[in-house]
């Protein structure tokens, strides 16, 4: 057998130890020396140039280079600018970021100190949404502990003209507050309404000033990247494909979970490169006793499903995207042999129409729609043309909307339909596949997918 | 770096666009149709309900029109292709369509939008004809009052939010807000229930479906079997341009007209519930000359104008007219009142006003009467001639105390003790003239076949008449001689005539 | 305000908010924000807590005069969050998650014992006694020890059928 996948101790370092979210102990074992050295050393330029540097990509879903976005804050602006710190973590199946803020909440708060260091930012709001109470607490308690020893308030560490203030900002339930501009509406106290980009939230966020939205674990990152130098960071992990020129890579490390079925679910962090299935296998355990693996969603729950014969894939951004599904946050759902597909996909799309903000038609309307469908199907009432309906649905839900959720409920469902068709085609009354015949022949003999 | 774009192709040709300049602007100025229901030019741009898409060149998935502007962005140098009726665009505005049916309750046969529903229209246009679904539809409230005057029905509702961006963005008064999540969001209003702006009547008229509706219109007619003018409402000075609708005789409805000098695309609810009096049953529907038994009776017309010219001979005075009476009726009072050696004035009501569409002067064209040199009349004084409409202009006190012989009324209860021949005034929905608003601007008003008796001369003509008791020499010029008789006046030098130029716009 | 048949319904009355015992911490939440309407969510949390567990119509219209927003804002957000009542409350709040990781290692039949157990018709509603208002929620973040419920604010991880009973019974 091949050697196990090792695991990394960055971000997790602090994990496991006793008290590890008091500042003291936190202190003990190395935090705030990052933001104190860049104080110290560092322009705030020079600060974004290691970001970039490291090719840190955002680890909330959507991978975007963080140096970058950094870059976008505008300069010359008399207005305040804005850290949100995204821990809604709404994404089903993900759970890293309240590892993160339960854990270690001063390394977190580090980091939004160095991004807001960095970007000439005056005030942190940290979005943590409101199913957390004890991420709340530990938050509020660092945030509390951090003013006290002049982390946070005017003069960060005597440095003049470093003021900087933070306050957790609790939501109320709302997958959709975890979309960047979800977030800011909801931050200003109204409907979480994602907003059309453009203005990017760097140049009109929140209160619209200048905002940098960063996710948790991306920010947690930053201290030690600059600690050890972006090089150091960038050399871990998957580099970007010389050849394609939109595979940036995965650099660094990257919090990884599984959950669902498995007989160990949990989250460990791993420099980049393991595969799916090793992390599956390796360290979640595998499947159940007497169960088999059918299907993954390996970032949350808004990515294409993977089967039990495509998990010999990196845990990457560009990997998983080159095989039709995605990172996602990085925490898989593994679904074995007993899940009914068509239930699941009722079960998605319930999630989806549940959290639809009710704004775009295609997304208000098309989510329900589906869910009807599938339970339609469920209930033995389906037919074939049912999936073509599905399909031409997606279609018209697809990138038709303001903002991802919209594709985010396509993408697990549409993989799942055609992955699993004979599923479907098997409680359809009539087809070849619901007489018991081989399920491929079945497929075969319908009408395909587009 | 290259030139800034500055044109746009569309399905082919292409277009100049100022800065700033979003897709669906630019289509609509060149007459260029893209369906669309949340968007509104004068609200701000929500993007939500998609049925705006058009092709953009290079893109795979169709766009927003109305939040895309028309300048590419910075690296790119060749303008944007953009096809509005392309097989990518048709498919998306299907799409979007059948969406918007799947929960919609399809009461076309019961609802009062229908015939002029943005819904029923681009579903025939864009729609594709047959339901994918039978699945049940979501239950939402229906026949919820807003206020006193609307009904909501969240079922019909395409939550398109203009309605709660009016309230926020236009009149900043927030009664209306958005609740629920998902399929079950509606539009939800303030606990105090009725609106404080005097405004809240415009959301019937940009909703583009059946979701809000007028109280005073629901179920009284459909739109195809009314008719329809253009106006001005007269309820006070600003002119504010509006389109009167009725049907056989009954004034059923007024909208506004958009005019982007006045009143853009608003009005105010007192204007558009102003017409009921024109509904009266004790309208005056034909001439009445006071018999011998001192009753007033039916006459025929000129045996009416006969006695009108021998009563007014043998006591002769002022002409004191209704602050909404047009141009040319003020003109012609004017001369008839110096046929007679006497004077015209006008008389106005006053009341409250704000910043916006609701004057304080209340007189529709107390303005003309100030240009042609009428005076306003402020208490009551002798007049031979009264012209009535409202009778909040020509008051109780001025008709019973002027000991008019001569009454121009729209109403029986107008009519003073001492009128010897009484002619009917028909409504300003029933007349055609002009109007000064009090920016001293001059518009003009059609008349509506569909409203009033009917078969009532035009109190132009009767003036012209009554002139002609007076003065043998005098030469009909009708309607249009008057008009080129004021516009001779030294008060109306310069100043611009509907029909004239682009200023003197009637409306778009 | 009129009722959907037409009959007047006066508006409710504003309780005086934010009573004395939530005052400094309410207006503390406030000054963090450059706008008042910012506070909304915040503050709803603690007008919820400190009023039973919900946001009654009168609540409503003092958090609304308070922050300054019309009192349909304040309805629009509470019917937006999954997480505020605008209905009475039972003593006990039980949410049981129902997305895809719990649903696949027995949330179905958690939410069946919290039904049957608590006596609530639906998820949702509130038990007939008032002892208990059971909730569907969308995931709850605690994957990795699903199957996951709340009770009263308390998250309770790989809970069974047999668990989630005794957590209920424990309520007061």
């Amino acid at each position: 057998m091949a050697k196990k996948y090792p695991e990394t101790k960055i971000l997790s370092r602090n994990f496991g130890v006793e008290n590890s979210w008091t500042l003291d102990v936190a202190r003990e074992r190395g935090a705030y020396k990052s933001l104190e050295k860049a104080l110290e050393e560092m322009t705030p330029d020079q600060l974004i140039e290691e970001v970039k540097t490291s090719r840190v990509r955002g680890r909330g879903g959507a991978g975007f280079p963080t140096g970058v976005k950094w870059g976008f804050v505008p300069k010359e602006n008399d207005k305040p600018k804005y850290l949100v710190l995204n821990a809604d973590e709404s994404e089903p199946g993900t759970f890293k970021d309240r590892y993160l803020m339960e854990l270690d909440p001063h390394l977190v708060l580090e980091g939004c100190l160095l991004c807001a260091y960095a970007c000439g930012l005056s005030t942190i709001y940290i979005y943590v949404r409101g199913e957390y109470p004890l991420s709340i607490e530990r938050l509020e308690g660092a945030i509390e502990e951090a003013r006290k020893a002049g982390f946070i308030g005017k003069k960060v560490l005597g440095k003049k003209g470093f003021d900087v203030e933070c306050y957790v900002h609790p939501g109320a339930g709302a997958y959709i507050c975890g979309e960047e501009t979800g977030m800011l509406e909801s931050l200003e106290g109204k409907r979480g309404h994602p907003r059309i980009k453009p203005p990017f939230p760097a140049v009109e966020g929140a209160f619209g000033c200048p905002t940098v939205i960063n996710n948790v674990e991306t920010l947690a990152h930053v201290p030690w990247i600059v600690e050890h130098g972006g090089q150091a960071f960038a050399d871990q992990g998957i580099q970007p494909d010389p050849d394609n020129p939109k595979a940036l890579g995965s650099s660094g490390t990257k919090l990884m979970g599984v959950s669902g079925p498995v007989k160990n679910p949990g989250v460990w962090e791993f420099e980049f490169g393991i595969t799916v299935k090793e992390l599956i296998y390796d360290y979640a355990g595998g499947p159940l006793d007497g169960r088999e693996v059918k299907a993954v969603i390996p970032g949350g729950l808004s990515m294409p499903v993977l089967t039990a014969d495509e998990l010999d894939v990196k845990m990457g951004f560009d990997d998983l995207v080159k095989v039709g599904s995605g990172l996602g946050t990085g925490t898989a759902i593994v679904m074995d042999d007993s899940c009914d597909m068509v239930e699941a996909c009722e079960n998605i799309a319930h999630f989806f129409a549940d959290e639809s903000c009710g704004q775009c038609t295609p997304c208000r309307e098309g989510c329900h729609w589906m869910e009807k469908i599938f339970a339609r199907i469920k209930g033995g009432e389906g037919t074939p043309a049912d999936l073509d309906l599905l399909e031409r649905l997606f279609i018209n839900i697809e990138g038709r909307t303001i903002c991802a959720l919209a594709d985010a409920a396509v993408w697990p469902l549409r993989s799942i339909i055609r992955k699993f068709r004979h599923e479907f085609l098997a409680k359809m009354p009539g087809t070849d596949a619901a007489d018991g015949e081989d399920p491929k022949a079945a497929e075969a003999e319908t009408v395909g997918a587009k | 770096m290259a030139d800034k774009v500055s044109t746009i192709f569309i399905n082919g040709t292409e277009y100049p666009f100022k800065e700033g300049q979003t897709v669906i602007q630019v289509c609509h100025e060149n007459g260029i149709d893209v369906p669309h229901y949340c968007y509104h030019p004068g609200l701000s741009i929500a993007g939500n309900c998609r049925i705006c898409m058009v092709e953009v060149e290079g893109n795979p998935q169709p766009q927003i029109s109305c939040k895309m502007q028309c300048a590419p962005p910075p690296w790119v140098s060749e303008p944007l292709k953009i096809q509005t009726e392309s097989e990518v665009a048709e498919e998306g505005r299907s799409g979007v369509m059948e969406m918007l049916l799947v929960n919609h309750p399809l009461d076309c046969p019961i609802c009062d939008q229908a015939g002029e529903c943005h819904l029923q229209d681009y579903s025939y246009e864009h729609g594709g004809g047959k339901a994918s679904t039978s699945t049940a539809k979501t239950k939402l409230p229906k026949n919820v009052p807003f206020g006193e005057k609307i009904v909501y029905d969240a079922e019909r509702c395409i939550k398109c939010t203009l309605c709660v961006r009016f309230c926020q963005e236009v009149t900043e008064t927030n009664e209306l807000d958005l609740g629920g999540r998902g399929d079950e969001e509606i539009v939800i209003m303030t606990s105090k229930g009725e609106f404080e702006t005097p405004y809240a009547m415009n959301i019937i008229d940009i909703c583009p479906v059946g979701a809000l509706t007028s109280k005073d219109f629901r179920f009284k007619s459909r739109l195809w079997f009314m008719d329809f003018a253009p106006s001005i409402d007269t309820s006070s000075a600003k002119g504010v341009n509006i389109t009167t609708g009725g049907r056989e005789g009954e004034f059923l409805r007024i909208e506004p007209r958009y005019n982007p000098g006045v009143n853009q695309w608003w009005m105010s609810d007192e204007g558009r519930l102003g017409y009921k009096f024109v509904n009266s049953p004790t309208r005056v529907k034909a001439p009445l000359v006071r018999g011998e038994n001192g009753e007033l009776a039916e006459a025929l017309w000129h045996n009416a104008i006969d006695a009108a010219g021998t009563a007014l001979r043998a006591s002769p005075g002022d002409v004191l007219v209704d602050g909404g009476c047009t141009l040319e009726e003020m003109a012609l009072a004017q001369e008839l009142a110096s046929a007679m050696g006497a004077k015209a004035k006008f008389a106005a009501a006053t009341g409250e006003g704000d910043d916006w569409l609701i004057t304080e002067e209340k007189g529709a064209n107390a303005k003309g009467g100030e240009m042609l040199g009428l005076a306003r009349a402020k208490r009551a004084s002798a007049a031979a001639v009264l012209m009535i409409e409202r009778d909040e202009h020509v008051n109780a006190s001025m008709r019973e105390k002027a000991g008019a012989v001569v009454v121009f009324a729209l109403d029986m209860e107008q009519v003073p003790d001492s009128a010897q021949v009484v002619f009917p005034m028909p409504s300003w929905a029933e007349r055609e003239g002009l109007l000064v608003n009090i920016d001293g601007l001059v518009q003009a008003m059609e008349r509506n076949q569909g409203i009033g008796p009917g078969n009532l001369t035009p109190p132009v003509e009767l003036l012209e008449e009554l002139i002609g008791e007076f003065d043998d020499a005098y030469e009909w010029r009708g309607r249009e001689g008057v008009i080129e008789s004021i516009r001779a006046m030294k008060a109306f030098e310069g100043v611009p005539f509907p029909g004239d130029t682009a200023t003197a716009e009637v409306g778009a | 305000m009129t009722s959907t048949n037409g009959a007047p319904v006066s508006p409710p009355e504003a309780v005086e908010f934010p009573p004395k015992e939530i005052k400094k911490e309410c207006d503390e939440i406030v000054a963090r924000y450059p706008t008042r309407m910012a506070a909304c969510l915040p503050v709803l949390h603690v007008a919820q807590r400190h009023f039973g567990g919900w946001v009654s119509p009168e609540v409503e219209a003092g958090v609304a005069e308070y922050l300054g927003v019309s009192d349909s804002h304040i309805r629009g957000l509470l019917t937006f969050y999954a997480m505020y009542n605008d209905k009475p409350a039972g003593r006990h709040e039980v949410w049981v998650c129902r997305t895809l990781t719990c649903w696949l290692l027995g949330a179905e039949k958690l939410r069946e014992t919290a039904l049957a157990k608590s006596g609530c018709e639906k998820p949702g509603m509130t038990s007939p006694d008032g002892k208990f208002l059971v909730k569907n929620m969308e995931c709850l973040g605690l994957c990795e020890a699903a199957p996951a419920v709340f009770v009263d604010g308390k998250p309770h991880v790989n809970v069974s059928n047999e668990q989630l009973e005794k957590l209920m019974d424990a309520c007061e």
